[in-house]
């Protein structure tokens, strides 16, 4: 994707009461797996597919300076911008509540840029 | 468990993995090495190698000058966790095709596994835990002292004793072996060197001391942290087809029935999860060709290790000539 044609969207993710302190959901947006952690009454977005071999990140580890990791072999990454201290980084999406709602910001690519 | 039931799913799986050849043969074009290495296993342990000389040879042209590999066939930094599944599939693969350039490729993979063990015996690669790094060096050497291959012989006894004591050395008193940089359980990275160590101990008869009761140490906890549907690490696929196979290699060499048990639960689970082609990472996840290579090499292995000779799962190992 060319980020000059990419465009951000919020779109509805879940309700707010699915997912309280403590809670995980998994939600599919389109064909992208987002993961929804809520640790200690903030929400973290973070793409499913560990960017290592596709492990599910919904079922990995969670830490308390905010870090996941994978079930599959470990790496962590940060819940708030996806760094890892390995090779990898994984994608992260901001997060906003409205009323009873929870959305999170996709970057899909445009209609123009998918054309080509 | 039925061996009909074990021998047709075989050969559904290993018909459905070759229709996806373009998925993981190098002679498709570039390719994910850790994936192709699962795949030329496949091959060994389903006795096919001799018709996939091009996917050796083609392994061999994407080996760097350094005897190492990369994760990514077109990439051309070498890693140590994928440079030692690449070196093992082809001493392995060597001993059917018996070709010269895969034997000169063996002898750059050893002097590339020579010149990047660190002073205190372990290996390091970023993707992997240090334990689980260097027990694939480990067995890499376990096969090229178990093939009787001579290449540069005494430093590599040395180092394969050094990567072999820096296992031991960093076992916990429970059985397990951690890393909290990685996977928090141990279940993989024990799984591994259990086998990998004591593999060791048989192919340099017992120069290690302490080797055998380590490993039936690690093999207990195993049996320990199995969750009574048969799978381990919260249904993780990958983790159960691990702990599985290195279950059936360390029981036969221990001599230890007990396992047997715990093998054949852990294979069930494993069958009753899987999809109806092939395996994902989780029960419920899409099939991928990884998890679908490893589900296949575990029947395999089953299949040997319900021989009644008890050496032939250890032999399909590639460890006994
Ligand atoms: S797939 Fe996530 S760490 Fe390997």
């Amino acid at each position: 994707m060319c980020p000059e044609h990419a465009s951000a969207h919020w779109v509805l993710a879940c309700r707010l009461e699915d997912l309280p302190p403590g809670g995980r959901i998994l939600v599919t947006i389109d064909t992208t797996e987002v993961a929804l952690f809520n640790l200690n009454g903030v929400v973290y977005a973070i793409n499913n597919r560990c960017p290592h071999r596709g492990g599910p990140l919904i079922r990995g580890f969670l830490d308390a300076a905010g870090g996941i990791k994978c079930p599959l072999h470990g790496w962590r990454f940060d819940l708030r911008d996806g760094s890892s201290q390995r090779p990898a980084r994984a994608t992260t999406y901001p997060v906003k509540i409205q009323g009873e709602y929870l959305y999170v910001l996709l970057t899909t690519p445009a209609l123009a840029c998918r054309r080509e | 468990m039925h061996q009909e039931q074990i021998t047709q799913l075989i050969k559904e799986e290993y018909a459905f993995f070759l229709q996806q050849r373009s998925g993981w043969s190098l002679t498709a074009g570039p390719q994910d090495l850790e994936l192709v290495a699962h795949a030329l296993r496949v091959l060994l342990h389903a006795r096919t190698t001799p018709d996939f000389l091009a996917d050796y040879l083609a392994l061999v042209d994407c080996q760097h000058a350094d005897g190492g590999w990369s994760p990514f066939s077109a990439d051309h930094e070498s890693t140590v966790w994928v440079s030692a599944f690449c070196g093992l599939m082809l001493i392995r693969g060597n001993r059917l095709l018996g070709h010269e350039r895969l034997a000169r490729a063996v002898h750059r993979a050893i002097d590339y596994f020579l010149a990047t063990q660190r002073p205190d015996g372990r290996w390091v690669d970023p993707r992997w835990a240090d334990l689980d790094t260097t027990s694939h060096p480990v067995s890499f050497f376990n096969v090229v002292i178990a093939l009787g291959e001579s290449y540069r012989r005494s430093d590599v006894q040395r180092a394969w004793e050094q990567g072999v004591r820096f296992i031991l050395d960093h076992q916990s008193p429970d059985g397990g072996w951690y890393d909290n940089d990685f996977h928090p359980s141990g279940v993989e990275i024990t799984a591994h060197l259990i086998q990998d160590a004591l593999i060791a101990d048989l192919v340099m008869e017992n120069r290690v001391r302490g080797v055998r009761e380590a490993c039936a140490k690690g093999a207990a906890k195993l049996y320990a942290l199995q969750a009574a549907d048969g799978s381990w690490d919260g249904e993780n696929v990958d983790h159960t087809m691990d702990c599985t196979r290195s279950l059936m290699i360390v029981t036969r060499v221990l001599g230890d029935e007990h396992g047997r048990e715990v093998i054949t639960r852990g294979l069930q689970w494993l069958i009753d999860v899987k999809n109806p082609h092939g395996w994902g990472d989780f029960p419920g996840m899409e099939t991928n060709l990884e998890r679908t290579c490893d589900g296949l090499d575990t029947l395999l292995k089953y299949q040997a290790y319900c021989s009644a000779d008890p050496l032939a799962v250890v032999r399909l190992w590639g460890y006994v000539p």
